[in-house]
């Protein structure tokens, strides 16, 4: 989380438009949705990692790890998919293996299902990574600001945003001064110092929240929170490269 | 015996204790990602993406009407509500001591339906969800509607059903540990129905491509359940005695 979020404030397109960036990475994911063939999630994978690392000069390498991050999902529901089981498998399958009393096979049909379906997922997660690794969340909310959502839901996107950090740190300094007393030196002391973390944590979150709230009082707080809109560019490069992007896929569904 | 059956008998070892190693090497793996049961972007056809939008929505409707009541009742609410969104997304990055020995992580629904209330969770869950996609890659844009509907409609609705149904003639910490756990439990089932019904087995259906999604995903997600539980009951138990006042402004406790 900390990779995504030093990488996200300190990439070069962090000041483009970030209705812009949306924009693509949305037109992206409905054309891996629509689209549905293995070529074009994969293109679309390779698309993202390059506008990633080319044109938001992010290191090649956090890429994958972003995208790593979701793996174990994907394996095991393609799995899922692939593969069937029971005690007795139909006719005409192309894999079969016996574990105990049960069959688990897979047949053709299966296998390319769960094919489409892996590179679909990987695609529309690359897509999705695209944003999250270029457009940090102060833009987001500025973003859902401009699309009318309720400003009382803006609110609270906006302060647990702050706030998930705050409690992260406060997170970090008790499981520091538990673990360097011994507090998960075995499992019954890991259970009960995990309890006492997620209590003391909640009642930290509950007594901020209440300082958040005279401090705010103290200086005039109405119910409303202002703030300065951030002024964003506009890169004619970003919409080049989203109309390659583009066309690159609609030419990889009519080819294969 | 002859010395086929004897081979035929030694195969069918050798799978099930490849079986097994595949089983362990999994639940080590998964515990050291730290799997959460969202489903990835991308992996819903648009049909059934869009289908689980149109069911979490008038839940995010009355979600929100109940947010806007609070606020208007009391401002403070509002940062209360943020504060209770960011505790059970920081909650779901705690590590979780897992009976399995790898650690995982809590959903937190379960605790936030009995502070909070399950018509709020619905919009939390859903703000939850959007910032583990967009904070730490888990979960998708596209998928927010499926994922919403199992770890912010179905789990907290669960896990309030329990609690208000047997606290006032089961012991507290079992019904805690019972709405904690069940609604951790029902979170996967309702994934893996989710799944299935967009992917049903070409043989067996809806319901043989459910059993076969809640199986593979029952390996992480039982103990999971479990020692959300557990956790779940210690960290309420922790608030009685610490902060009483706390549970008591919340209508959790009486008097």
């Amino acid at each position: 989380m900390h990779v995504i979020d030093r990488h996200v404030y300190a990439n070069r397109g962090r000041g483009v438009d970030p209705a812009h960036k949306a924009a693509l990475v949305l037109l992206v994911l409905a054309l891996c949705l629509l689209l549905d063939r293995p070529m074009v999630g994969l293109l679309a994978c390779a698309w993202m990692w390059v506008l990633s690392s080319l044109w938001a000069g992010l290191p090649t390498g956090v890429f994958g790890r972003v995208l790593l991050a979701q793996g174990s999902f994907l394996v095991l529901a393609v799995a899922g998919v692939a593969l069937s089981a029971g005690t007795a498998f139909p006719a005409g399958v192309s894999w079969v293996v016996h574990v105990g009393p049960l069959a688990v096979w897979a047949s053709f049909g299966s296998v390319d299902t769960a094919l489409h379906l892996a590179t679909r997922a990987l695609g529309g997660t690359a897509a999705l990574d695209f944003l999250v690794l270029t457009t940090p969340l102060v833009d987001i909310v500025e973003l859902l600001r401009r699309l009318r959502i309720p400003s009382v839901l803006i609110d609270i996107v906006a302060l647990t945003y702050r706030f998930i950090f705050i409690l992260l740190e406060s997170l970090d300094r008790m499981h520091n001064a538990q673990d360097s007393r011994l507090g998960y030196s075995s499992f019954g002391n890991a259970v009960k110092s995990a309890g006492l973390l997620g209590s003391r944590l909640f009642v930290d979150s509950y007594q901020r929240s209440k300082r958040l709230q005279i401090a705010l009082d103290s200086r005039g707080y109405s119910g409303d929170l202002q703030g300065l809109t951030p002024s964003y560019r506009t890169d004619r490069s970003l919409w080049w490269l989203g109309a390659a992007a583009t066309a690159t896929l609609l030419i990889g569904r009519v080819l294969i | 015996m002859n010395p086929g059956r004897i081979i035929a008998r030694l195969g069918r070892i050798g799978w099930a204790t490849l079986a097994l190693a595949l089983l362990t090497a999994q639940v080590a793996w998964a515990g050291s990602t730290g799997t959460r049961m969202h489903i990835m972007e991308g992996f819903l056809p648009p049909f059934w993406a869009l289908l689980w939008f149109a069911i979490a929505l008038p839940f995010w409707i009355l979600g929100l009407r109940r947010v806007r009541q609070l606020v208007a009742e009391n401002p403070e609410a509002r940062l209360l509500l943020a504060f209770a969104g960011a505790f059970t997304f920081v909650l779901s990055a705690l590590k979780m001591p897992s009976v399995t020995g790898s650690s995982s992580h809590p959903t937190g629904t379960g605790l936030g339906a009995i502070l909070f209330g399950p018509t709020v969770m619905s919009i939390l869950g859903g703000i939850v969800l959007l910032f583990q996609a967009l904070l730490l890659a888990h979960g998708g844009l596209t998928t927010l509607g499926a994922n919403t509907v199992s770890m912010g409609i179905v789990g907290p609705l669960v896990a309030w059903a329990v609690w208000s149904g047997m606290r006032h003639w089961a012991p507290t910490w079992l019904a805690i540990f019972l709405a904690a756990a069940l609604a951790d439990l029902l979170t996967y089932v309702t994934t893996s129905l989710q799944l299935a019904l967009a992917y049903p087995d070409p043989t067996g259906g809806v319901a043989a491509s459910f059993l076969k999604f809640a199986a593979i995903f029952a390996v992480t997600q039982v103990p999971l359940a479990i020692s959300e539980g557990i956790l779940t009951v210690l960290i309420f138990n922790a608030l009685r005695s610490t902060a009483p006042a706390e549970l008591k402004s919340l209508k959790v406790t009486e008097a």
